[in-house]
């Protein structure tokens, strides 16, 4: 094992290294140009390519050419990059492709502030694209080290599903240092739960069966069946069609090879949840770390207090909302996203609060304050415009 | 029961706020604690507003956030006028005089380093007054070592650079 104290951005460069990554595509944006830095540097010493795009739309069709083209693909951006996805992004859900993006969220809308942190992106990550008709997989770290974990984990999972998986981080993970330990044999890697599928190729020259079926290799030109980059709708050999009836198993392939198979994409770290909470805050992201803290100090205090993080965000995991509590949600946003996603999910006769805040994390002292209204049936009015209304 | 240290380091770009968070981290990693530093900054390279939020323990660090620092080297008085609202008795606030003038109503403990003119005087370049900050500031720390100090110093800093910092360190420690 190597200990180092470094980036999160460095921990996302070693995690796409480790896992096979052999061609980086992107376009230099803050938070995440480090990772476009180090991949410049890392790939070409283990034999993989580095392209700088005019911007990230190339960035993303360039990927997505690299992976049909045979070689595990990444690129990384923050939320002004990441809206230029939209179309690259269908194409890679529609043809299958396994790619991983990276999105450090940075404060919004539109350039917003470059070196602070936001989530602004929770919802345009689950709909990046037009037409709906898919279903795809986010992940969320919290940490520099679960930065890398979570990088190796979306390139295994975009290899088992076909799709590309996105690591929605944000600024405080990706600009932010921390302890890191990279395993340096395999029996390292396994060894901290890591899983790795090599690239392999579609056998031909049938294209996707009309199944949730996962694990099928994905097509690589050149091999067995030429059928895999075109953006229409695909027959079973993969030609291009208008047929409805080919829509419809497309788009349920799509859709259910994802969603019959949650137990592979699942993933949440929850505090107290089994000690009878009757307040729970909800945090994805750095914020959570801060949860964390202000779970256990309102425990201290003998408030019944838990706390859920999800880890997978998309598919959103309804199950972990099952407990009839009052939920608080804690973001970097000031309109509420994922408040709106627990109120759907959570138990009837739930309540369901929000406290956001953009461009820096909140304090302990500040939930505790929050909880502490919370409990006592108060509203979680702040001063003037700074209100829960969400 | 865990120890947490709290440290605040703030500026302006190009004064080292990032780069003596990161020796002093990476010193800790040494040590074989947690160590997390969060960064923010503005669009610019040099000039623009920077914060180091770097907490040492010796268990895992949820929540990365200072909050009530136990350090703050103030580099700027804007970055002083910013910050010193975090700080409690028992904080030690590192600064320049020529640059930061103490509040008199704040009941933190304030440490007065001249290190832009010694680092001019002693090393002939202001350049180095971070690393001299860095050496005061980590005199107080007992749980980082000067030989895990030294070996991440350089570690962080090119080795052409490694004699004047580390006179420079040496100059900050012995103050």
């Amino acid at each position: 094992m190597k200990r180092t104290f470094d980036t999160g951005n460095a921990a996302i460069t070693e995690g796409a290294i480790l896992a096979g990554c052999r061609l980086f595509s992107g376009y230099p944006i803050t938070p995440a140009t480090e990772i476009a830095e180090n991949m410049s540097r890392r790939l070409p010493q283990v034999g993989g390519f580095y392209l700088q795009a005019e911007d990230e739309n190339a960035a993303l069709h360039i990927c997505n050419g690299g992976s049909i083209g045979g070689l595990k693909a990444m690129t990384a951006t923050s939320g002004p990059g990441f809206i230029l996805f939209a179309d690259p992004f269908g194409w890679a859900v529609s043809s299958e492709i396994p790619v991983v993006i990276v999105n450090s969220q940075r404060v919004g809308p539109v350039s917003g502030i470059t070196g602070a942190p936001g989530q602004g992106e929770f919802y345009f990550s689950r709909y990046l694209t037009h037409g709906g008709n898919y279903e795809t997989i986010v992940l969320a770290p919290n940490s520099v080290q679960e930065a890398f974990c979570l990088t190796v984990r979306a390139f295994y999972l975009a290899e088992r599903f076909r799709t590309p998986v996105t690591v929605l981080a944000d600024q405080m993970v990706t600009d932010g240092w921390e302890t890191l330990i990279i395993p340096e044999t395999d029996e390292e890697f396994r060894g901290m739960g890591l899983e790795s599928v090599p690239r392999r190729i579609h056998p031909g020259p049938e294209f996707y069966p009309a199944s949730d079926a996962i694990d099928i290799p994905p097509v690589v030109l050149g091999h067995n069946t030429g059928a895999a980059c075109s953006d229409w709708t695909p027959t079973d050999r993969g030609h291009d069609t208008e047929d409805v009836t080919w829509q419809h198993k497309h788009a349920w392939r799509l859709i259910h090879k994802i969603r019959n198979h949650r137990e592979l994409i699942d993933e949440s770290e929850t505090w107290f949840l089994e000690d009878d909470p009757e307040i729970i805050l909800v945090a994805y992201g750095t914020p959570s770390r801060v949860v964390q803290s202000a779970v256990r100090a309102a425990r201290k205090e003998g408030l019944k207090v838990g706390g859920i993080r999800p880890i997978s965000l998309w598919p959103f995991q309804d199950a972990l909302f099952s407990r009839k509590a009052s939920y608080l949600t804690v973001e970097l946003n000031w309109d509420g996203q994922l408040v709106r996603e627990v109120q759907r999910a959570a138990a009837p006769g739930s309540s369901v609060h929000f406290w956001g805040r953009c461009g820096e994390l909140p304090s302990v002292r500040e939930l505790l304050a929050a909880v502490r209204r919370l409990k006592e049936g108060k509203a979680l009015e702040r001063d003037g415009w700074r209100t829960e209304a969400w | 029961m865990a120890e947490r240290i709290e440290i605040l380091i703030s500026g302006f770009g190009g004064q080292g706020v990032v780069r003596i968070g990161q020796i002093l981290g990476q010193a800790a990693v040494y040590e074989g604690l947690f160590t997390t530093m969060l960064i923010s900054h503005g669009t610019e390279t040099r000039g623009g507003y920077v914060r180091s939020q770097l907490v040492i323990s010796d268990e895992f660090i949820d929540s990365p956030v200072v909050e009530r620092p136990d350090y703050f080297c103030a580099f700027s008085a804007i970055a002083y006028g910013m910050f010193k609202v975090l700080c409690t008795p028992q904080s030690l606030i590192l600064h320049n005089p020529d640059l930061v003038t103490p509040d008199s109503a704040l009941s933190a403990r304030h440490w007065a380093i001249r290190a832009e003119s010694l680092a001019e005087r002693e090393l002939g370049n202001a350049v180095f007054a971070n690393v001299i900050f860095l050496g005061a500031l980590s005199s107080k720390l007992k749980s980082i070592s000067s030989e895990n100090l030294v070996r991440a110093l350089q570690d962080r800093l090119p080795p052409r650079y490694h004699e004047q910092n580390l006179r420079a360190l040496e100059l900050g420690r012995s103050l």
